[in-house]
């Protein structure tokens, strides 16, 4: 069909990532070829941005310093809590929506491996959401606090405290990707990856050694960190630990969907 | 070699939860026919392709694909597939055009005028050229499966599997996707499952037959259609066939002659065990005696149907 002097090159690559520029193509298109990453972000901007507006500032006292420490505090709380739950909620269904409604067997077909197309969901889903939810919103952050407190918070510390809340959305987005490989129903996933979130509330009262070896204190350290305020010296466990879960959980998603039966 | 097997099996299985959804199959589909696949509903049609494609993994056994192994070299096998699958489903956000470019990509690095003119032509050869930039969510079933058939032969495939690729169209999608098929073979192997066996009867060159999970029969679609019971011819005539009928028994090419009568019509059964002594001698020896006026005369075939009925139900109902 296309003339002899332009001539089509086929695909090159024969390893683990075989198609996985063209399934990055292709998440990045669900993202941002269509309203979703608009949605995303008139959401995330209300959540996170228009929470702030909502707070009294006049009880948080005249002191500009005091101020914006009170906004870096509520904004990585926020967000931290609530960009957890819409990456388990935005990305519940990646992979079992497409097995269950075939797309995945169509995509399967092609030669393309299933590591990446696990990877490529990934990828796109954390950068995408991780733009929206953290990176847009901080840009934000930063016109508010000047507005509000006629300050900005100090770049250094404040990219600290946001690759802390990184792992921590990147580890519930691991989590879901792997239970979603794993679990039949969308219930399932997003129950157990929430459920997962809440009991970092409850457990660490009647089992505080669990903090070490979970992501739950991460986003209390994010809020420290991007406050200027030093980290607690056996901060490092949980950071570290975190990564490697991470790790963990996509290995999971890939080694199960390896042998799923489309 | 064109007509080298492009599919072999060697006792191919699966089984779901002890349930055996294919066992040892032994197929051979030759190069640049048309491979029709027959069987009832959870016969093992899917299943088998699903091996092919490396969507589900066998229990034993094994198979090659243009003499790849289908499990240790899957992405190999696919680069030279297109597959149309039975309910076939899309990203319903994106348009036709979005969709053949995704899946031209799967296959072709670039560049992208020429990407950008395969899909294009793709779009034109099945009709979607006026709606390529419709999202898919839109579209009727006929449109999916114009789209699915667009899809399957982007990458110009050297084998196309489709998964009963006519079931739901109208009379004149069915004649279109035959249509591709046939031109198809010139360059392709096709290999589909079906339950239209007019369809099979009209454009295969072989067929097999699957009935829960065995391979029951496969041959090229005139050896089904003659039956099994050797090289027949049926005869009618009018008149005193007598001399005729000694005459015609007494070739030492003819293994059987039965006649019945009805009113003043004879029929004959001539079983012939040499087929071009038969072709050339039988009509010749029954006008010699010019007493009889022969009204049909042919070799008998089977209607595709027939054939599988028979098949289907010496083997069971094809009901799990």
């Amino acid at each position: 069909m296309e003339s002899a002097s332009v001539r089509l090159e086929p695909a090159a690559g024969s390893g683990p990532l075989t198609g996985f520029g063209n399934l990055v193509d292709k998440e990045y298109g669900t993202w941002w070829r269509t309203r979703r990453a608009l949605l995303h972000n008139i959401l995330w901007l209300s959540v996170i941005n228009g929470f702030l507006l909502l707070i009294g500032l006049d009880e948080m006292g005249r002191n500009p310093y005091g101020i914006l420490s009170e906004l870096i505090e509520i904004f990585f709380r926020v967000g931290g809590f609530f960009a957890a739950i819409g990456i388990v909620v935005s990305t519940q269904s990646s992979v079992l929506g497409e097995r269950k409604l075939g797309t995945a067997e169509w995509v399967l077909s092609k030669p393309v491996t299933r590591e990446a197309f696990v990877l490529s969901k990934f990828v796109v889903n954390g950068a995408s959401f991780i733009g929206l939810a953290v990176v847009i919103p901080s840009i934000v952050f930063f016109l508010q606090t000047l507005l509000l407190a006629y300050l900005q918070p100090s770049l250094g510390p404040f990219l600290l405290g946001s690759l802390l809340q990184v792992e921590h959305l990147v580890f519930y987005l691991a989590l879901t990707l792997a239970l979603s490989a794993w679990f039949n129903s969308r219930g399932a996933v997003s129950g157990v990856a929430i459920g997962f979130m809440f009991a970092g509330f409850i457990m660490p009262s009647f089992l505080p050694w669990v903090l070490v070896g979970t992501p739950w204190p991460l986003w209390e350290f994010a809020a420290r960190a991007a406050g200027g305020n030093p980290l607690p010296a056996e901060a490092w466990q949980p950071i570290v630990v975190t990564l490697l879960w991470t790790a963990l959980l996509v290995l999971a998603a890939l080694w199960r969907f390896n042998r799923e039966e489309l | 070699m064109p007509n080298d097997p492009v599919i072999r099996t060697h006792g191919l299985s699966k089984a779901y939860k002890g349930v055996q959804a294919l066992e040892a199959l032994d197929l051979e589909v030759p190069g640049n026919s048309i491979f029709g696949f027959l069987g009832p509903n959870g016969a093992g049609k899917t299943t088998t392709i699903k091996l092919l494609l490396g969507l589900i993994r066998p229990t034993a056994g094994s198979a090659e694909v243009f003499g790849h192994d289908i499990v240790g070299d899957t992405i190999d096998v696919r680069r030279r597939i297109g597959y149309l699958a039975q309910e076939p489903r899309y990203y319903e956000h994106m348009t036709a055009r979005e969709t053949l470019r995704f899946t031209a990509r799967c296959f072709y690095s670039g560049p992208k005028a020429a990407l950008e003119q395969r899909v294009a032509g793709t779009l034109e050869l099945v009709g979607l050229a006026d709606k390529a930039d419709r999202p898919i969510r839109g579209f009727s079933a006929g449109e999916r499966q114009r789209l699915g058939i667009g899809q399957a032969q982007v990458n110009e495939p050297d084998l196309l599997i489709l998964d009963e690729p006519a079931s739901s169209l109208d009379p004149m999608g069915r004649r279109d996707v035959l249509a591709i098929m046939e031109r198809l073979r010139e360059r392709a192997t096709v290999f589909y499952s079906t339950h239209i066996l007019g369809d099979v009867q009209r454009v295969s060159d072989t067929v097999a037959i699957l009935n829960k999970g065995e391979l029951v029969a496969q041959a090229p679609i005139e050896q089904l259609l003659a039956g099994s019971d050797g090289i027949v011819y049926t005869i009618e005539l009018r008149g005193n066939g007598s001399d005729a009928e000694q005459r015609v028994a007494d070739q030492p090419w003819v293994s059987d002659l039965q006649v019945t009568h009805e009113h003043d019509c004879a029929h004959w059964l001539v079983r012939v065990a040499d087929d071009a002594a038969a072709e050339s001698q039988l009509l010749r020896l029954i006008l010699a005696d010019e007493h009889v006026v022969v009204t049909a005369f042919g070799r008998r075939t089977y209607e595709l149907e027939d054939v599988f009925m028979s098949l289907v139900e010496e083997n069971g109902d094809g009901e799990r």
